[in-house]
């Protein structure tokens, strides 16, 4: 429905991302290279698993069980991943922590570890966001608008720019909890995170039944939500010890 | 050390991290790739409805202007366009004539370089700057203007392009212009050139692709290769190549610590030892006067020497990616213009396959620049980029579009 209505959706979807980016990451030019580096690992994890499910696709029937198994071993498999994206990191910050021992500067905050982590959950919401919606969005740019069969009430467009705003939230924030979570060796918040990835993602599936979306989108923004503020809970505790280790040296 | 030992929060106490400077240069490199690369998906998007040359200059005018696409398009004609295996012959047939056409003409680059001919490589270099803004500029502008009805007229159209042209050969080719106009104009060359280069059938377009990319590979490391001939006698000779190279100089340096800024950023990064980049101490300052007088004697043997040429039909570019005398990072036009075609006609298919091939450019860049700071020597710029572009496009095209489409079409999301 014109350019006006396509550039609306590409805000809808990517609007916070891009403050976050102009206000966060732009201003290190090391945090745009760790978004784009988890933009592209994202996408190769997206890859495979479409490699893997090739030959089952197109799905025909309109059953539940084909999408929730796509759905398991989808999100199972990112959530591994995630672990070694963890790996990656550790290896990264020993390598930034010796380059900043040679140039005799201090060594990396825990205020920096956190932009890191922000800056590559911000690469995996980005890549969600482009891949499922902004790709698909080309048609919105022209005179029309589409409607999916299951969902007659909303258009299609603007029902993934809300699905893919929820995931650009949930993907950021849950990388923050899951590096810190995996740092501090808290299993509270190891489980969080594929937990909420999982329930997000089954949640979807909800979007199958008729109707179903109108239930769908609340409870996704609600589960963003959640993430939110555990994660804003999360970063608040951490820096107040920090603060306070610090001045009772 | 004292003033830096943990002991108030780093945030209210103002202190610099690492993490606030490091990669710069990388980023002063991806950006101008970036903006070339999305003007070219621009153009595309905006202006082709059919993604073919003829249909494209039938729209303006009836004949065609420059040679390798008039020749793509006479053989078009000749074999009969209809058959899948008639276009893959023509493709192969164009990329290959077209790499010998390159070969030749690097090998009488060298040569021409060799007898000391640098101010006739000068003026041909301006002249094909002049070919490129003002013909395939004005065309490209005849085209917009016609899809999108601007009300402009013949005079100032003309007087228009005529202003644009000359400066932009300025800027291109003498020495002592702003450094932002010159980027610009660079940027602006390599997108008129890459949106031109599009404009080719899809199959030749993607053997044209592979084609350069195998060539500068063997071009800029056999040791019979015409680029690496070209960078050793630059070397050999501290002079520098005239050509059209894209150097990541930062825009507005401080006008007192000019030479500094840039010497001690060649020392991070390259050396990594005493300096740091934000102390401004008197040991700092005498190496600084050091360095000015090394500079000015020997530009090329202490930092890295930069890249070759490549004749490209009309013009005359550098490939490859090398360490310029100042530490800036120098990147040939060519890549700029190769990366651009790539990513454009992977625009003319669907956007999904331009963002992935804008990650898999970015991601060869990276591994480019990792090899050049282990190796230390001009390096070609395509292969790695090029090579992973096509992967990616491949992939998305076979694997990633179903599934995503299949998914989101039942709003399925993870």
């Amino acid at each position: 429905m014109t350019v006006a209505a396509g550039v609306g959706y590409v805000l809808i979807a990517l609007g916070p991302a891009l403050s976050l980016f102009a206000s966060v990451i732009a201003k290190k030019p090391f945090l745009i290279l760790t978004l784009l580096s988890s933009t592209l690992f994202w996408l190769i994890s997206l890859i495979i698993l479409a490699g893997a499910w090739r030959a089952f696709l197109p799905v025909k029937s309109t059953e539940l069980w084909p999408y929730s198994i796509l759905i398991l071993t989808s999100v199972g498999f990112q959530e591994g991943i995630r672990i070694g994206f963890w790996r990656l990191f550790k290896k990264m910050e020993d390598m930034l922590n010796a380059f900043a021992d040679r140039v005799s500067k201090p060594r990396l905050f825990l205020t920096d570890k956190m932009q890191l982590a922000l800056a590559g959950g911000l690469g995996h919401g980005l890549a969600h966001a482009v891949f499922f919606c902004l790709s698909l969005l080309t048609p919105a740019f022209g005179p029309a608008t589409f409607y999916v069969d299951k969902c007659p009430s909303i258009p299609f467009f603007l029902i993934s720019a809300i699905i893919a705003l929820g995931f650009v939230i949930i993907h950021t924030f849950s990388m923050v909890i899951a590096f810190n979570g995996y740092t501090e060796g808290k299993r509270k918040d190891q489980i969080f995170v594929p937990f909420a990835h999982l329930i997000a993602a089954l949640i979807t599936l909800i979007n199958l039944v008729p109707g179903g979306c109108n239930i769908g989108l609340p409870l996704l923004c609600i589960m963003a939500g959640t993430t939110l503020y555990y994660n804003w809970q999360l970063v608040w505790r951490r820096l107040t010890e920090h603060q306070t280790t610090r001045s009772s040296d | 050390m004292d003033d830096r030992s943990a002991d108030s929060d780093p945030v209210t106490a103002g202190e610099s991290s690492i993490l606030d400077t490091l990669g710069e240069d990388v980023i002063r490199i991806v950006s101008p790739v970036s903006l070339c690369m999305l003007l070219v998906v621009l153009l595309v998007s905006s202006l082709s409805s059919t993604n073919d040359l003829s249909s494209s200059i039938s729209s303006l005018f009836l004949s065609s202007t420059t040679t390798p696409t008039s020749f793509s398009s006479l053989n078009l004609l000749l074999l009969g366009s209809d058959s899948t295996w008639e276009e893959i012959k023509s493709a192969l047939v164009t990329a290959f004539s077209f790499v010998v056409v390159v070969t030749l003409l690097t090998f009488l680059l060298v040569l021409l370089f060799y007898f000391r001919c640098t101010n006739f490589l000068r003026i041909y270099m301006g002249i094909s700057s002049l070919f490129v803004l003002s013909f395939l500029g004005g065309f490209i502008s005849l085209l917009l203007i016609s899809h999108f009805k601007i009300p402009i007229d013949p005079f100032t159209f003309a007087i228009l392009l005529f202003n644009l042209s000359v400066v932009g050969v300025f800027a291109v080719f003498m020495p002592k212009f702003p450094i932002s106009v010159n980027q610009g104009y660079l940027v602006a060359i390599g997108v008129l050139t890459a949106y031109w280069f599009t404009m080719l059938p899809e199959w030749t377009t993607w053997a044209l692709l592979i084609a350069m990319s195998l060539y500068d590979l063997a071009a800029v490391l056999l040791p019979i290769g015409p680029l690496r001939l070209l960078v050793e006698l630059a070397m050999s000779r501290n002079e520098e190549i005239p050509a059209l190279v894209y150097e990541a100089r930062p825009v507005d340096p401080q006008p007192g610590d000019r030479v500094r800024v840039w010497r001690e950023r060649t020392d991070v990064r390259i050396e990594a030892t005493e300096n740091s980049t934000n102390s401004a101490n008197v040991q700092t300052v005498q190496e600084t006067r050091l360095a000015v007088s090394e500079e000015i004697t020997a530009p090329l043997i202490e930092a890295f020497p930069q890249t070759g040429d490549r004749h490209l039909g009309t013009e005359e570019e550098e490939d490859g990616i090398g360490l310029g005398s100042s530490g800036a990072i120098k990147l040939g036009l060519g890549d700029f213009i190769f990366y651009s075609v790539l990513v454009g006609r992977a625009a003319m298919y669907d956007y999904m396959t331009v963002y992935a091939c804008y990650l898999a450019i970015m991601a060869g860049l990276g591994v480019t620049l990792l090899l050049l700071a282990v190796y230390r020597k001009a390096l070609p710029a395509l292969p790695v980029s090029i090579m992973l572009g096509v992967v990616f496009y491949l992939l998305t095209r076979v694997l990633l579009e179903v599934f995503v489409v299949q998914c989101s079409s039942n709003l399925l999301m993870f």
